[in-house]
This record gives structure tokens, sequence and C-alpha cells, in this order.
């Protein structure tokens, strides 16, 4: 089967931030953020995560992806600031700057976290969320380390990109050649090595990013129980990802549903931590179904 | 094609199911006969026949039934949809369930089934004229006690255990997906669970959904976000 490919990618500045980004159709607006963060040196996201999203739903809506703040092909943060709340500024920034009406916001593993927290802060860029397999945002232990400590393969090297996100899927023949070439093509990217030397080195880390995260998690997860996301919300989740294992899905299923009539909860069998890689017809006819139902 | 198979057994769920229960929907409604599992199997199966490949979506003992079908003629079914199928799920050892205990009399009046359908959903507002004119005309002869003992319950069990034992062994042979009402007080979310659970040890296509704020009529209660589920379901077949 072809494997559907991202559009030419563009450029916009995002408040200083020289940012990558790819998109197609006309319509509803859905804004995907991928997961991961800036500085891996063993695996690397990029908006070549969403590829199987975005020809098939610009059928009907426009959808579009971007690159994080220091992933992928967009600009590293500035002042060193290599932090969560960092990546949330520059995507709600990006939606500003695409002068976006009010988005569909589907956002996976780290992706998730941060997608809720931009719907979070600003209430007036988003339309609806979704949140993909994120053990970031579940208020339960996430079992990463437990999976994937330590690869057996030299950080950076083909092997061990494969061996990562074969350990992430379900179905470890999900794990293409393109895919990898996408990983290791953002690895390859000089910024993104200074990226892997602040994270790694320099300590930042564990003296900054993690630190950060925690206190902004903590926070996160009380407005979400609260009851501040005020949007209709949808949680899908690879029944089979030993990351994130199911039950972290219900627990933040049961958060958002407490507040929320249009609160759904789907999961998808024989899937990993990719759901919308293992499965892209499922997810995307879930998610089209979800935007239209919301139109 | 979508078919829509309706639960509830005649004379002992304290309302009249049937075909009206489903509202309207974009398919055919099915009326179940037989007083025993494999005779309603049989009932739907008569139903559909000649009509090509159909998405069956059964609602509790209808969800069982249309599990029962794709099990013993996989060439007539596309998918299956088993919505709040409580018949279906795990009977584990239960505790006693008492959302039907002491219904008001006479049993299957108007307001005896208005109590009935108010105990099981979320919110009491899909609980029209329509639905209780419907109800009341349905109202079924009840099944002899003896019947239901010795012959409507050891069906059903057996049904189970084939079910459970397929899932295990060969798997359902056809994409099927379950649908959880989030207030259901008749089973529990791991009732939801586990029945997903059991179809997808074998079954690539599998997918299990909750509807929030709804009981075990999820259709009626949010039938918007039901469509929704159903079709993506359809889409992705």
């Amino acid at each position: 089967m072809t494997q559907p490919r991202l559009p030419e990618g563009r450029w916009i500045d995002v408040e200083g931030i020289r940012t990558r980004y790819h998109e197609a159709g006309k319509g509803e607006p859905i804004v995907f953020i991928y997961g991961g963060n800036f500085g891996t040196g063993d695996s690397a996201s990029s908006a070549y995560t969403w590829s199987n999203q975005i020809a098939p739903l610009s059928e009907r809506c426009r959808a579009i992806v971007f690159d994080k703040v220091g992933q992928g092909e967009t600009d590293n943060p500035k002042n060193d600031d290599y932090t969560m709340a960092a990546v949330v500024r520059h995507a709600a920034a990006f939606i500003r700057a695409m002068k976006l009406p009010p988005v569909h916001l589907v956002g996976h593993s780290r992706g998730g976290y941060a997608a809720t927290r931009v719907a979070l802060d600003n209430h007036d860029l988003v339309k609806s969320l979704t949140v993909v397999n994120s053990g970031t945002l579940s208020p339960g232990v996430g079992t990463n380390e437990v999976v994937l400590a330590k690869p057996p393969f030299a950080a950076g090297t083909r092997e061990c990109v494969r061996w990562v996100y074969e350990n992430y899927s379900f179905n470890p023949k999900v794990v293409t050649e393109e895919w990898v070439d996408a990983v290791m093509h953002t690895l390859s990217l000089p910024k993104y090595q200074e990226s892997v030397r602040k994270m790694g080195a320099e300590k930042l880390g564990s003296k900054l990013f993690l630190p950060d995260l925690a206190r902004e998690k903590r926070e996160t997860l009380q407005w979400i129980n609260e009851g501040r996301l005020q949007r209709p919300v949808q949680v899908v989740w690879g029944f089979d990802d030993r990351t994130a294992v199911i039950d972290r899905g219900i627990e933040l299923y049961d958060m958002f549903a407490k507040h929320e009539r249009r609160a759904l909860f789907h999961v998808v069998n024989q899937s990993g931590h990719f759901p919308f890689r293992e499965h892209p017809e499922r997810f995307n006819a879930l998610l089209r179904r979800w935007v239209e139902s919301l139109a | 094609m979508m078919v829509f198979i309706h639960g509830g057994v005649p004379g002992v769920t304290p309302y009249a199911s049937g075909p009206h229960i489903w509202g309207r929907q974009d398919g055919e409604l099915v009326t179940v006969t037989g007083l025993t599992v494999e005779a309603m199997t049989g009932s739907v199966r008569k139903a559909i026949e000649g009509k090509g490949k159909c998405h069956l979506i059964g609602h509790d003992l209808g969800g069982l039934l249309a599990l029962n079908l794709a099990i013993e003629a996989p060439q007539l079914v596309s998918g299956v949809t088993a919505v709040a199928s409580v018949a279906a799920s795990p009977t584990g050892d239960g505790v006693g369930d008492l959302t039907f205990a002491h219904p008001p009399k006479p049993l299957w009046s108007r307001e005896s089934q208005r109590w009935a359908l108010e105990r099981i959903s979320y919110s009491h507002h899909h609980i029209d004229d329509e639905l209780l004119d419907a109800c009341v005309a349905a109202a079924p002869k009840p099944m002899a006690p003896e019947t239901y003992a010795n012959e409507f319950v050891p069906s059903l069990m057996k049904a189970k255990s084939r079910f459970y034992e397929v899932c295990r062994m060969e798997g359902i042979k056809v994409p099927c997906q379950v649908i959880w009402g989030s207030h259901d007080p008749l089973a529990t979310f791991d009732h939801g669970q586990w029945l997903f659970r059991g179809i997808a040890q074998k079954q690539r296509v599998s997918q299990f959904h909750v509807i929030n704020r709804t009981g075990a009529l999820p259709f009626r209660e949010e039938p918007a976000a039901f469509h929704q589920l159903v079709a993506a379901f359809n889409d992705g077949l």
C-alpha cells in the first residue's frame, strides 16, 4: 500500500522562531501536535509522525502539522528555554500566527500534554481537544523507562531508532524505512544535535525540562479536575501500548468526563503507542466524524 | 446495510423492548422472536438472509445475538456493534443488581415501564410519549418462570460460553466494536472493557468506545455521538 505523503513544508515566523509546517485541504482546521521532546538522541519526532493523517483528512478538513520548537526543522528555543512551557507557548503562538479560527487540536503523547495545556491557557484558539496515548498527561505512572531503557544499539543509529519505535508499536512492521529515514534526518540536523548537547551534556533535561514539566503537570491536572477545559474532548488509546498502558487512558478520560458532556473514549485494538500509524484508516474515520459532529 | 437488533427478554425485562427502542435509524429494525438464544439468533438470521453482508448493531441481548450470528454465519455479517451488551459481557460472580427491584405494578403498564426506563438512564429526557406508547403497545406476555429458568437462562449461559471460547480460539471473524454507556447501572465500565478484551484477543479490527453521561440506552440518550461512532466504524470497514 502506498503511504500518503506529507505536503511540501512551508515556513512561518512564530514570535521570532522560524517554524516549519505542512498543511492541506480546506474547511474545519485540525492542528496536530506530535510527541517526544527536543534533545533525545535515540529517537526524534517530527511532522512526519502524522504523515498518514494530513493528506487523507485534507479531503474534508484543513489539516495542519507543525514542527514544535526545537523539534523537526523548527528553530531551537531562544535563551536556552528548553521547557515544556516554551513548547506550549510556541504551539499557541503558531495557531495565532496562522490566523486560524478555533481549531480541533489533536495531541499525541507529550503532544497530548501540550495540546491540553494550549487549550487550558488559550480557550479562544481551541474548538475541541483529542488526546492520543499520552502518558505525559495522564496522572498515573508512565512506563517508558520500563520498556525503552538503554536500547541495545548505539544512540543515533538506524538500529537504535528502529528498536525504539518497534518497542512502542504492537506490530513492529509498521516501523518502515521511510519512518526511520524521517527520524534519522531530524537527528542529523546540526541544530537538533545542539539540543541533544543542551539536554544531555549540559544537563538541561534533568535540571530544567523535567522539573518544569512536573511542576506544570501538577497545575494542568488540577485545572482539568476543576473543569477548566470547557471544550469537547475525546481520548483515543492504542490498547497494547506498553509505555502508556490502557489504565492511563481510562484515568484521563474519567477526569475529562466529569466536567464535559461531549467526552468520548476510544480504544483501538492491536495498537501500541501510535494508533494513528498502526490503524490510520480507523483513526482518521474517528477523527473526521468527530470534527464533522462539532462543525 | 445496517441492521438493528433490540435486546430485552420478553416478559422478564420490566420495559418492553423491540424495534421501537431504537427510535428512527437509517437501516433495518428487526423483531427478535423465540424463547432461547438459539431461536432468537435464528430469527435474526432469517430476517437478514438474502440481503447481502450486514453491519449488525445489537443492544444488550441483541449484541449477543449479533455476535452469535457472526460466529454461525460470518458470510452474512460485515461487522458487529454491541451496544451496552450486558448479556454478552462476562457474568462473573456478580453482585445482585437492584436496578429493577420492586417495579411498580401493574407490570408493563405505562407508569411501570417509565419507572424501568428511568432507572437505566442517565437522564430521563429521552423517555417521551412516543417511546412509552410503543412500549405499552409492545407489552409482552410474561415468559413462564419455568421457561425462563429451564430454557432461556441455560441457552444464554451456553451461548456466552461458546462466544468466549470462540474469542479465545479461532476468534470472531468480523470486525467488532463495543459501545458502552458511562453510567450504565446494569453493568460497570469493566464489563464493557472485558467484553472488548474477549473479542480483541483474536480480532485485529476491534474497538471499545464510551459515550459520556449515558446509561443502558446510549443510542437514545446521545444519538449524535452514537451515530458518529457507527458511521466512523462503517467508514473504516
